[in-house]
């Protein structure tokens, strides 16, 4: 697998009065597992938005590769994003919403089945997405992600709704892909879970970062709590 | 571009709700004109000329242009689902580039529009000939400018389509869209028909285009009673006139989405 790291610098968004994000800037590397923590509201989600074109910055700039998103050959075969897991027509079945997709990037529709399959979700694939529960939900958003085998992944929340079996996959699945040389971009406000998955730690609060380093390094003889708590001025 | 299109088409055929258009175009179609045949334009308040002559076949024919709503809302549903049900993050994900996405939404649903139109115009066809043979009078004009006016009616049913997908665009939100363009195909645009000062006007707007195809629409007439017909555009031009509107409509649905925030 390439090696395609992704590059942040001084990101920065105003949602009218509300600086959701503040001069950001972080570096997120191939083969090891970013842990993206932060409270509810400290800016996470509109810095992934950012990075993947969906949010225009206000200033600053987000590289995946080297490139800007929409400016990637073919994005969804470099990064594959599953930001929050309500994204689906609840009429579509969940192999036909994989096909849409896969037909936007010129994939077979055996690749669809290999990402059922992948996920877990082949009894499900014929059922209306109307009747998911939320953790088939969250590995229909996973398996829309990996359609393009993409070299990078971007994960807003992915363990949300999961049942213990299913982070325990989940936690087993994004280790396999760092493994391989994938970047792996994780956003978690369950520090519990994130202290057992992430090579990397960043910390964002109040739209700024307010620590980026490797997990052993910044929790040293504390726990991940502890520091996260310290470092947001919730034990002053 | 292809491929993007093939998708749209995916879209479009693992809802369900394609499945109404066929029986919208039996209804809207084949059901309003056997109505209208059978009873009768002579038989109409005010009364209008018979199904034996060509302005009362016109006229039939016309009340087709009515329907257009269908397709219009139709249409207005091809960007706002895709904001409803917020599938429209994984889409501009997929296609960054997002005129390309909403290029393959206008020519994926201007071929659905197209194919509900032929449906619909098969089925007014077949009505007015059954409803004329049933009653036992002549349809008054050729079968050749029978199926002129139907083609221009079912390229009509496409651009309005195509109509809707651009004011979809532009708005997003899907009950607002379903209202306003709703609203006004359906009351706001006859309503300025009989007012005089908009007579001028009436020809350029949609419906009046639409109208022109048949040279001839249902609220003219009875405005005409009233007094206060507005003339309408010869065929062609009404055609032209409802081509600019679907390729205004077209550009904005390319042009709308390509700043806005998906958050």
């Amino acid at each position: 697998m390439t090696p395609v790291p992704i590059e942040v610098r001084n990101l920065a968004k105003r949602f009218g009065d509300v600086e959701a994000v503040a001069g950001v800037s972080f570096d997120a590397r191939p083969g090891r597992v970013t842990g993206f923590l932060g409270p509810n509201g400290s800016g996470k989600t509109t810095t992934l938005r950012m990075l993947l074109g969906l949010v225009a910055p206000d200033a600053g700039t987000a590289r995946v590769g080297g490139r800007a998103y929409r400016d990637l050959p073919e994005p969804a075969r470099t990064v594959g994003a599953a930001l929050e897991a309500d994204g689906f027509h609840p009429g579509r079945t969940g192999r036909d919403h994989l096909r849409v997709y896969a037909a936007m990037l010129g994939l077979p529709d055996a690749r669809v089945d290999e990402v059922l399959a992948r996920t877990g979700l082949e009894a499900a694939a014929g059922r209306r997405v109307g009747g998911y529960s939320t953790g088939m939900r969250q590995r229909l958003n996973l398996a829309t992600a990996i359609l393009g085998d993409p070299a990078v992944l971007v994960l807003d929340e992915p363990t949300n709704g999961l049942d213990p079996e299913g982070i325990a996959w989940l936690r087993g699945f994004l280790r396999e892909a760092a493994t391989e040389g994938r970047t792996v971009l994780v956003a978690s406000h369950v520090l519990a879970e994130a202290e057992r998955l992430v090579d990397d730690v960043l910390i964002m609060h109040r739209g700024g970062l307010v620590a980026a380093a490797p997990l052993a390094e910044l929790t040293g003889e504390a726990n991940l709590e502890t520091v996260f708590l310290d470092r947001i001025g919730a034990l002053a | 571009m292809n491929r993007l299109i093939r998708a749209e088409m995916r879209r479009l055929l693992s809802t369900r709700l394609w499945r109404w258009g066929p029986l919208a175009a039996l209804a809207c179609g084949g059901g309003l004109t056997l109505l209208l045949v059978l009873i009768g334009p002579e038989r109409f308040e005010p009364p209008m000329p018979g199904v034996e002559t060509a302005a009362g076949v016109r006229i039939v024919l016309s009340a087709v242009g009515l329907t257009v709503l269908v397709p219009a809302l139709f249409g207005a549903l091809a960007v706002t689902s895709e904001y409803r049900h917020r599938t429209i993050g994984h889409t501009f994900l997929f296609a960054p580039k997002r005129y390309r996405v909403l290029a393959a939404k206008l020519a994926a649903y201007a071929a659905a529009g197209a194919v509900y139109g032929v449906l619909v115009a098969v089925a007014v066809a077949a009505a007015l000939y059954a409803g004329a043979a049933a009653r036992g009078v002549p349809v008054g004009v050729s079968f050749g400018e029978v199926a002129a006016m139907l083609s221009g009616q079912a390229a009509a049913m496409a651009a309005y389509t195509v109509i809707g997908v651009g004011f979809g665009a532009l708005v997003r939100n899907q009950t607002a869209t379903l209202i306003v363009l709703g609203g006004y195909l359906y009351m706001v645009e006859h309503a300025l028909a009989l007012v005089p000062g908009f007579n001028a006007v009436y020809p350029f707007l949609p419906g009046g285009a639409t109208a022109a195809l048949t040279e001839s629409s249902l609220m003219r007439e009875a405005a005409a009673a009233a007094g206060s017909a507005p003339t309408l555009l010869p065929p062609l031009l009404g055609a032209a006139v409802l081509l600019a509107y679907a390729l205004a409509a077209s550009l904005a649905a390319v042009t709308a989405p390509m700043r806005r925030d998906v958050t």
